[in-house]
Formats: structure tokens, C-alpha cells, sequence
């Protein structure tokens, strides 16, 4: 901040002399300097009006602007205005603008609206009539149109709505921008093609200058409303095709192919090139158009998708047929398994290929379960569904499996049937011999019986034979003519003992009993004692000797009581087994 | 049979009158809005060359500038003629003139070339004097034009057609 110059001094007067009047200067000062005074005061008082004014002013400008249309000089009021209301606008638009996009948002988003409106109801309008003419022969045509090319049905539709026309064709020296051939569509006015080929080419070198300097594009198209401009660019010479409407993609492919047949005849650059006559054939507009459209790839874009369809199909039916055939072999190998499965009747299987599969059939109580046929079939994922009836089979395995079941019998039994005769086979107890014999002729399926049974004692029984046989063993004496020397019958009472010691060995297993075999010496009164011991010890010792000598060994002799008779004899014992 | 196009190119300082030459001599088909966006306008013009025969003159008037850019120098490719054009009264639009010559000479090195003094009816302001374009005509022609009346505009571009080839 700068401190304001300070005020000039006033001139000062000199120290009033004593000698001269009171009032002197000033009346000198009114007289030199009066007229002057009285400017400046009237200065002041213009200066101060001025800035009154000028205070007034912001009140007083919304009114003077209010009421200057009304007025005469409203034109220049607005000429004056115009341009520092556009400046001012302008800086606005600059520093400002979400201010002016704030205040315009009520403005422009109706009009956006009214926009969009126009152009949906403008696209329901063609839609409508493309709508109308598919069922009208022309529809039909273009559908089959679309059909034949492979294209969606609307891009045909907006093909044939927004045909395309070409209104000029250059074809432009790249680097000097000049005109080497021309051609308009014949109802078009005369224009000045070299210009307007130097402004494309200007514009191309501005366009790549601009924005195509690290990409090294250039101008390729530029459209205004319906018209549009293509650009295909070449070594020596550029393409420029100004159309209207929708162009057909193959255009472009065209043009470039147009082009690189057309730089085998260029001249040098900077020359006028050869008689364009030779070399420009096609590039009419209506010639170019023609090749567009018949490089519609007709022929593979009608088929390739057929082919692509058919294949898709064949493969698919391939593989539908593979995997019946895979599982109608499955079910076939279930099926001759379940025929020869004893015991079930298959009555019939319905299924669906790999979703489903349904048994029906009868079974034997006594046939053998199905679950590992079933698992041997390898369904997948299928669980087959079974539906049983219940029979009686006649199948052999399974009477004889009946036969197991009802009769029940003990180990050492043998049942098999065959041809309907059912035998049994083995040793049992009598009680369920007995019982076997009365009730194997009821069992299903058994035609005849064939018992070749031994009967067996069972334990209680065996014991009581044992202590039979015990007691006929002790009947059993082996008689002595003198000391150890047997009588002349001893032989036959020795086989007898021999016979009952091994049918007393054979019931020991069965009865569960342990024997004790002892041979007993025995002699008469007569002689000594000591005497009759030896001869007691003897003869025992005779009679196991002899056992032995038949296959019984392992008989204890023991001394007898004295005083009875001149035998020896074979005592069983029985005791629990250990 | 058609007649062969060549190209020509304006080029000189600021407000020389390059534009008013332009207009002078050829109906205008583009605006000259073109000078201050794209940086050139293009016309052209059929001129007939006596026992040559006709050829069409593709004048672009490049933006008036005193030395050439990258731009510039795309927009002179190709040039067959070039036409510097000088403001009279201002004798350092002559310097710019020659010096945008020699600039140019490394793009079109035989590019015909001739020398436009602008502003005749301004003679009495001119600040170019006999003895400068007496010393210039010996190394490329000079014509005194103005766009403004007319006067020499036609001969300056009928000179230049006239040593192009036919």
C-alpha cells in the first residue's frame, strides 16, 4: 500500500510587517488570485455533483435500462451493449463455466428431450414401416435377401432405405493435392473438382499434422448429415469417394482394390500421368456401387452357416447314436445276465437311454440277490428300478437251496438236487433223519428223494451206549488155564473185547467223553498171596499186551481182586473230556 | 483431351494482399475462414497459354506468415509454381518474401517462381525502391500488382502458367 503523496504547501505570505495594515495581503491575495479561487470552488462543486452522480448511478441503471427499449436510441443502447455483453459472456463461459451450465440445465435438457423424442419417433416411423413391408412380397424378397447374404433382415431393410449414392469420385495426387481423374454422378451440377481436391488434400495434411502425427493416420472419412466423405489413401495418390446415404461395407474394399490397380499405371508424381481412359474404367460411381454389391460374399455366406448347422447336427446325432448304442448293448448284457440269473424270470425291461431303467420280472425267495448283476451292467449314473412278483422256481440250484433252508441240515449232511431229485447225502442224527425223511418229499420243486444217510447217536445217547458197552466189556473174562497162560477159548473172548474197545472208541467222540481203558488181572483162591499178585500182574499185563497187538493201545494194566477166577478182562472207564 | 493441372502456391508475411490477389484473379469457391483454421484455401483457374494451350492453375494460398512450419511445408508438396508476393509499403515483407523462397526451395526445388510486389495503387507509400527490385529481377521476375485496381495480377500468373509445361 502506497501512503498518499503529502499536500503542497500553500504559498506562504511573509511575516505581516507591523508598518502595514491589518488585512493588507489578504485584500492583495483577493485581488491576484479572486477569479481563480472562485473556478476552483465552482471545480469542487462540479466534481462533487459528479461524484453524487456517480454514487446514484447503480440505483439509478436497472430503471434507465428498463425503460430504454421504450426509448429512441434503444438500437444504440443495444449496439453498445452488444459487444462487452459478448466480452463479458465470453470471460463467463472461460473462468466460469459450471456456473453458465448450472443456469443453462433447465434450458437444455428440454431440448435434448425434444431431440430425442423427434429421432425415437422418426425410428419408430421407419420401423413401423419396415415392420408393414415384411409381410408385403417385397418384405418377403428382402428377407430372402437376407437370408441368401447371411446379414441380419435389418440391415438389409436400412440397405435398401438408405440406399447409397455416390456423388463424386477423385482420385487425388498425394502430395500436390491435384485432380488426375474425376467423375460426378451425371445429374449433379459441374464443380470446381481441382479446389475441392486441394482443400481434402489440405485438410488431410491439417487432419495429420493435428492429431495423426504419432499414430501415422490420416483423414479417412468425414460424414456432415447424410453425406459423407471416404478417403483411401495410397503410396502415390489417394481415393476420395463423396456419398450419401449408407454405403455397403464392401465399398471401402473396393476403393482399395480400385486403388492398388490403379498405382501400377501411375506416372511419376508431379507428372499428369497417363491417359486416365486406361486405367479409370469402374471407378464411375455407378460402377463402383455395381462392384460393391456383387462382392457380397453370395456364395460361402450363404452356405457356411448351413454347413456349420449340419455339422453341429451330425456330430450331435453321432454322438447321440453312440451313446444309444453303448447303452442299448448295456442293456442287452443286463438282460441275458438276468435270463440266466437262477431263480428270477424277467418279464421285460423298459428304459431311457441313460436317465432311466425299470426291471420287472419274478424271483425266488432263494434266489440269490441281484445287486451285484446290476452292478456288473455299469449304468452310469442310472439306478435301475426293480418291479418283483414273487414264484416258486424249479430250478435245481434253487430247490436245493429250499431244501437247505427247510431242512436245515447238521454238518456232515450233503444236499444237491438234480433233475428234481433231491439227495441227501452224509451222517446225522437219527432224530433229524427221521424227520429229514418226512419232510423232504413236501418241499417244492424235489420230484424223488434220495437218502443215503448214515444215522448218528447224539450225545446223550452215545453215553448211555458207552456205559452199555462198559458193562459188556466187564462180562467180557479172558480165561486162564494156569498163571499166564490162557485157556484154550481165550481168543474168542479176546475179538469180542477188541470189538467192544473200538465201538466204545468210535461213541467217545460223540458222547464228548474221555476212555480210560484198564486190562484187570484176576485169580482163583488157591496159593499165596504174593503168588496170586504176580499171576494178577501177569495176566493184566497179558491181556493189554494183546490189545495192543489188535490196533487198541495205550491200556493200563492193573492188579484185580484176589479170590474170584483165572481171567483178566478189560475195564472201560469213562471220564468228562479235559 | 483435358487440360494439365499444376499447382501453385501464394506465399508471403502477413497482409500482403495475397488473398486479394487470389480473389482478383479467380472466382473464390471456399471461404476464406479456411486461411485462419485450416491454414490454406485452394482455387483454381483455367488460363490459356497461347500455343501451350489451356492449363488449369491449382492456386493455394497458404496463411500469410513470415517463415513455414511443418504444416506449411506439407501444404507446398507437390508445387509446381510458387508466387511470393511483397507489400510495397512495407519493405520488410520483401525480406520475408526471399527468405520464405529459400525455405521453400528444400521442398520444390524446381518450382517456377515469381515475385509479386502488392499495393501499387499505394506507390506513393512504398518503401521498396526501384534500385531493390531492379536487384530482385535479376534473379526472378517481379511484377507490380494491385489487387486493388487489377494491374498486374494477370500478367503475374499468365507469367508463371507460361513456364509451366504444357
Amino acid at each position: 500500500m502506497t501512503r498518499p503523496a503529502p499536500a503542497a504547501p500553500r504559498p506562504s505570505l511573509p511575516p505581516e510587517d507591523p508598518a502595514t495594515p491589518p488585512g493588507a495581503f489578504e485584500r492583495l491575495r483577493e485581488l491576484l488570485l479572486g477569479s481563480e479561487a472562485r473556478e476552483l470552488a465552482n471545480a469542487r462543486a462540479r466534481i462533487a455533483a459528479l461524484e453524487e452522480a456517480q454514487r446514484a448511478l447503480p440505483e439509478r441503471l436497472p430503471a434507465a435500462l428498463a425503460a430504454a427499449p421504450d426509448a429512441d436510441h434503444a438500437g444504440r443502447l443495444a449496439a453498445a451493449l452488444a459487444a462487452p455483453v459478448s466480452a463479458a459472456l465470453g470471460t463467463a463461459v472461460r473462468t466460469q463455466p459450471k456456473l453458465l451450465v448450472d443456469g443453462l440445465f433447465p434450458v437444455i435438457g428440454p431440448l435434448i428431450r425434444k431431440s430425442i423424442a423427434e429421432a425415437l419417433r422418426s425410428f419408430v416411423a421407419d420401423l413401423n414401416s419396415a415392420i408393414e413391408s415384411s409381410l408385403t412380397p417385397r418384405g418377403l424378397r428382402w428377407r430372402i435377401e437376407a437370408w441368401r447374404a447371411g446379414v441380419p433382415y435389418a440391415q438389409v431393410v436400412l440397405r435398401h432405405r438408405l440406399a447409397c449414392s455416390i456423388d463424386h469420385v477423385f482420385l487425388i495426387e498425394r502430395e500436390s493435392g491435384r485432380v488426375l481423374w474425376h467423375a460426378a454422378a451425371p445429374e449433379l451440377a459441374a464443380l470446381d473438382g481441382d479446389a475441392i481436391a486441394g482443400m481434402l488434400t489440405a485438410l488431410g495434411e491439417f487432419v495429420q499434422d493435428s492429431v495423426g502425427k504419432t499414430s501415422g493416420g490420416g483423414l479417412e472419412s468425414a460424414s456432415v448429415g447424410e453425406h459423407l466423405v471416404w478417403v483411401v489413401a495410397g503410396p502415390a495418390a489417394n481415393l476420395a469417394c463423396f456419398m450419401r446415404g449408407a454405403p455397403p461395407p464392401q465399398l471401402r474394399e473396393r476403393l482399395q482394390q480400385r486403388l492398388e490397380e490403379i498405382h501400377l499405371h501411375l506416372g511419376e508424381p508431379g507428372g499428369n500421368g497417363p491417359d486416365a481412359s486406361s486405367w479409370a474404367a469402374g471407378l464411375e460411381p455407378g460402377g463402383l456401387l455395381s462392384a460393391a454389391d456383387a462382392a457380397l460374399p453370395a456364395g460361402r455366406a450363404r452356405l457356411w452357416p448351413w454347413l456349420v448347422l449340419i455339422l453341429v447336427a451330425c456330430a450331435a446325432l453321432g454322438l447321440w447314436v453312440v451313446r444309444d448304442v453303448r447303452w442299448n448293448a448295456r442293456v442287452a448284457e443286463l438282460q441275458a445276465a438276468l435270463a440266466t440269473h437262477p431263480g428270477f424270470l424277467p418279464l421285460g425291461i423298459e428304459t431311457k437311454s441313460w436317465r432311466a431303467l425299470t426291471i420287472r420280472g419274478m424271483i425266488d425267495r432263494d434266489a440269490p440277490p441281484l445287486e451285484a448283476v446290476l452292478a456288473r451292467a455299469d449304468l452310469g449314473k442310472v439306478t435301475p428300478k426293480l418291479e418283483f412278483g414273487r414264484y416258486v422256481s424249479g430250478d435245481d440250484a434253487i430247490v436245493a437251496a429250499r431244501a437247505r433252508r427247510l431242512l436245515a441240515p447238521p454238518a456232515g449232511v450233503g444236499i444237491a438236487v438234480a433233475d428234481g431229485v433231491l439227495s441227501v447225502t452224509g451222517s446225522a442224527p437219527a432224530g433229524w433223519v427221521a424227520a429229514a425223511r418226512e419232510r423232504a418229499p413236501l418241499i417244492a420243486g424235489v420230484a424223488d428223494v434220495d437218502f443215503r444217510l448214515a444215522e448218528r447217536l447224539d450225545r446223550a445217547a452215545a453215553l448211555q451206549a458207552l456205559q452199555r458197552l462198559a458193562a459188556r466189556a466187564a462180562e467180557l473174562q479172558v480165561p486162564f488155564a494156569e498163571e499166564a497162560e490162557p485157556a484154550a477159548d481165550a481168543a474168542a473172548v479176546l475179538a469180542a473185547i477188541v470189538a467192544v474197545a473200538r465201538e466204545a472208541a468210535a461213541l467217545a467222540e460223540t458222547a464228548g467223553v474221555t476212555l480210560v481203558l484198564q486190562s484187570v488181572g484176576s485169580n482163583d483162591e488157591s496159593g499165596g498171596e504174593a503168588i496170586n499178585a504176580q499171576v494178577r500182574a501177569l495176566r493184566a499185563r497179558w491181556l493189554a499186551d494183546a490189545l495192543a497187538a489188535e490196533g487198541i493201545p495205550g491200556v493200563e494194566p492193573v492188579a484185580g481182586d484176589p479170590g474170584s477166577r483165572r481171567s483178566a478182562w478189560l475195564r472201560i472207564r469213562i471220564e468228562p473230556a479235559p | 483431351m483435358t487440360a494439365p493441372s499444376h499447382k501453385l502456391c501464394l506465399l508471403g508475411d502477413f497482409g500482403v494482399g495475397k488473398t486479394s490477389l487470389v480473389a482478383r484473379f479467380v472466382r473464390s469457391t471456399f471461404s476464406e475462414r479456411y486461411l485462419t483454421t485450416v491454414g490454406v484455401k485452394v482455387d483454381s483457374k483455367l488460363v490459356e497459354r497461347g500455343q501451350l494451350g489451356p492449363a488449369k492453375l491449382v492456386i493455394w494460398d497458404i496463411a500469410g506468415r513470415d517463415a513455414l512450419d511443418a504444416l506449411g511445408m506439407n501444404y507446398l508438396r507437390g508445387a509446381s509454381a510458387l508466387l511470393l508476393v511483397a507489400d510495397g509499403t512495407r519493405e520488410s515483407s520483401l525480406a520475408s518474401a526471399l527468405d520464405l523462397l529459400m525455405q521453400s526451395r528444400s521442398i520444390v526445388p524446381r518450382a517456377v517462381a515469381a515475385m509479386a510486389v502488392n499495393k501499387l495503387d499505394l506507390v506513393d507509400e512504398w518503401e521498396v525502391g526501384p534500385a531493390v527490385l531492379m536487384e530482385i529481377r535479376r534473379s526472378l521476375p517481379v511484377f507490380e500488382t494491385s489487387a486493388l485496381s487489377g494491374d498486374g495480377v494477370e500478367a503475374a500468373f499468365a507469367d508463371l502458367a507460361a513456364r509451366l509445361p504444357a
